[in-house]
């Protein structure tokens, strides 16, 4: 490569020939539209939630070449900035990826030539259990969030096969949600968790092509969990595994995940291994007829053994009755509504369930 | 039990506790008069997780390829770690630390203990010295670099299809005295010379200033020249046939998948540049050879 100097050893006093054209250069990159934000910012209120450093929007592709380029440059590869020649571009009118790889190569270069005394190691064994949930929640929504800006570069760019650019982003996506969900199954409290998950379902429904019920159609209705004491139960004590007291003498306590759709209440019940969707005054359109369950996240992840094998297409065995009930198996599972880690997991799977007229 | 990207990758679930354990010990350790700040630990360790997961590693499996980071020991991942929570811990105190405005002020910041505060040790930028830290540097490095010229030529090139936008551009490239430029575009590919009257100059400009950033920041361009220049470092004449020679496997080294190797041909068959039919072998005539050096070699 035709070096005119060394990497390392940028501009110096030299008179350049080509500094007017370098200007040039700086000005065409620069961005015109406003670079993904930078969020977190000065508040004190450690109860705020930890906001996101980029969006879904950020420069994902280049993002990910930061740290090979940062080893290229630390060991002088002579075709370094050939090679990386697109990124350096972009580099060159995004801030907020040039200040990310100057991150990332400044923490690369003390990894691979240390200056000082090596850091301690960590030590022991922690528990996702003894995280705090606040983080836990970041976490979540962090996963959720590169999830989707991996979809969007997938559906936006035309992507060139090769070793930088993966071709399974979908696949990738799925990974991210999965992780996401399991983690978010670790926060107890029901409000944090919804929180952490709330773009859960928007995104995983981009990546499965899910198409939303629409609100008036009734032959269709979608059911998420109702929050804690939103429903109103007759004859026996529904229970939430996170709210687990005693049962009162003489009650039945059965373990449900109670579903809610506008004014209709559902739930989901447990049998043994089996997991059931019961139903109750549905739409006069839907009685007398089969109806297709589809539980959106549930091909994520696979403690459920689906009946139809089928999240998306679970078809009721018995009409929907008269009365507008139904009971629908939707499949088996080990997990158990009383065990409140599963609980947590089990609503979680759980967060949109759509009933369609079959 | 010792932490790697390989845990982070293939076992977040189990990892992530060690990781948010371990960003906590040291955002506490260089956050310094923050350290009790719960906020601002939380910030720094976010920083940290959000990049890990940005980067395609947390939770990634084999879904991403793998990085640099994959190829560090234990014990520099966690130097890794530990100095992405320093940048970022020094960032925040940089940013909480008030404003000194009276001389008062200054005296009493200078006269206190100040032993444990972590931008003490932060004498250089904490950006330290990254090539590249400045997009004058880039820039610099991108006019200077024949190749990478090279690409700019490229794009500025692939504005052949829109005239007046393209004509804006040698206006503006006359206009900043790039002229060794502009006379390798207007002499190799008998581009027009640049007229002075355009109402709409301005427009075309902007124009042409959105296709050139579009392209110049395309894997694709970069393929096109990386290709070219290999083709004619690689490619062999044959005393029997007068023809250069190579293979796509051959233009591959190092760095390249095959596939990026076809990417670029094709570019370059579709730029007239080559005849080629996705075979394994190329085959270039000399003229075809010196079309090629004069476009990517040669200004």
């Amino acid at each position: 490569m035709n070096e005119e100097r060394d990497i390392e050893g940028m501009p110096d006093a030299q008179p350049n020939q080509y500094a007017r054209l370098a200007h040039w250069i700086q000005q065409v990159m620069q961005q015109p539209d406003a670079a993904p934000s930078s969020l977190a910012t000065t508040q004190d209120n450690a109860e705020e939630l930890l906001d996101l450093q980029f969006d879904s929007q950020y420069h994902l592709r280049y993002y990910q070449q930061l740290p090979n380029f940062a080893l290229a440059l630390l060991n002088n590869e002579p075709q370094a900035t050939l090679h990386y020649a697109a990124l350096l571009y972009h580099l060159a009118g995004c801030d907020v990826c040039r200040h990310a790889y100057i991150d990332i190569y400044s923490s690369l270069k003390e990894a691979l030539r240390p200056s000082g005394p090596r850091p301690f190691l960590g030590q022991g064994t922690r528990t996702l259990n003894a995280t705090p949930p606040r983080m836990l929640n970041h976490l979540c929504r962090t996963l959720i969030s590169q999830a989707e800006a991996v979809l969007l570069q997938e559906r936006h760019e035309h992507v060139i096969p090769s070793d930088w650019d993966n071709q399974n982003k979908e696949e990738e996506a799925r990974v991210l949600l999965r992780l996401a969900l399991r983690m978010g199954a670790h926060i107890i409290q029901q409000n944090v968790r919804r929180q952490a998950l709330q773009d859960l379902v928007r995104v995983a429904s981009i990546a499965e092509g899910w198409q939303p019920v629409q609100p008036n159609d009734p032959e269709a209705r979608s059911y998420t969990p109702a929050l804690a004491g939103t429903t109103k139960t007759r004859g026996k004590v529904f229970r939430r595994a996170d709210m687990l007291q005693p049962p009162q003498h003489g009650a039945q306590a059965t373990f449900t995940i109670p579903l809610q759709s506008h004014n209709l209440n559902g739930t989901i019940v447990q049998h043994g291994n089996q997991l059931e969707l019961h139903l109750k005054d549905l739409d006069v359109a839907m009685r007398g007829h089969h109806v297709r369950v589809s539980v959106l996240l549930g091909s994520l992840i696979e403690p459920v053994r689906w009946y139809g094998r089928d999240p998306h297409a679970i078809l009721s065995p018995t009409p929907v009755a008269d009365d507008g009930s139904l009971i629908i198996p939707l499949g088996e599972t080990d997990l158990q509504l009383s065990n409140s880690e599963d609980y947590q997991l089990l609503e979680t799977l759980f967060m949109l369930v759509d009933v369609r007229k079959a | 039990m010792p932490l790697t990207a390989y845990d982070l990758r293939y076992h977040a679930e189990q990892s992530y506790p060690l990781l948010y354990a371990y960003l906590h010990r040291n955002a506490q350790r260089f956050l310094g008069a923050l350290k009790y700040d719960a906020f601002e630990v939380d910030l720094v360790i976010g920083h940290v997780v959000e990049q890990l997961v940005r980067l395609g590693l947390l939770g990634c499996g084999d879904t991403t390829p793998p990085t640099a980071l994959d190829r560090l020991s234990d014990a520099q991942f966690y130097a890794f770690l530990s100095h992405s929570v320093r940048n970022k811990a020094i960032d925040r105190l940089r940013k909480r630390r008030p404003p000194i405005s009276t001389s008062a002020e200054l005296e009493t910041s200078e006269g206190a203990d100040n032993d444990e505060d972590p931008l003490n040790e932060a004498i250089e930028s904490i950006w330290g010295t990254a090539p590249f830290s400045t997009p004058e540097e880039i820039t610099l490095h991108l006019a200077q670099q024949q190749e990478l010229r090279a690409i700019l030529k490229h794009c500025i090139l692939a504005l052949r299809s829109a005239p007046h936008q393209l004509q804006a551009l040698l206006q503006e490239l006359r206009a900043l005295g790039a002229d060794d430029l502009l006379q390798s575009l207007l002499s190799e590919y008998q581009l027009p010379l640049p007229t002075e009257a355009d109402p709409h100059q301005s427009q075309h400009k902007d124009h042409a200033h959105k296709k050139l950033r579009h392209c110049l920041q395309q894997r694709s361009s970069n393929l096109s020249v990386l290709i070219a220049l290999r083709l004619t470092e690689y490619g062999k004449l044959s005393g029997e046939t007068q023809e250069y020679s190579t293979t796509v496997q051959a233009l591959a080294q190092p760095n390249l998948s095959p596939e990026a190797v076809r990417a670029g041909l094709q570019a370059l068959v579709a730029e007239g540049l080559l005849t080629w039919h996705g075979e394994e072998h190329i085959t270039l005539t000399t003229a075809q050879m010196k079309q090629l050096s004069r476009y990517y070699r040669q200004e």
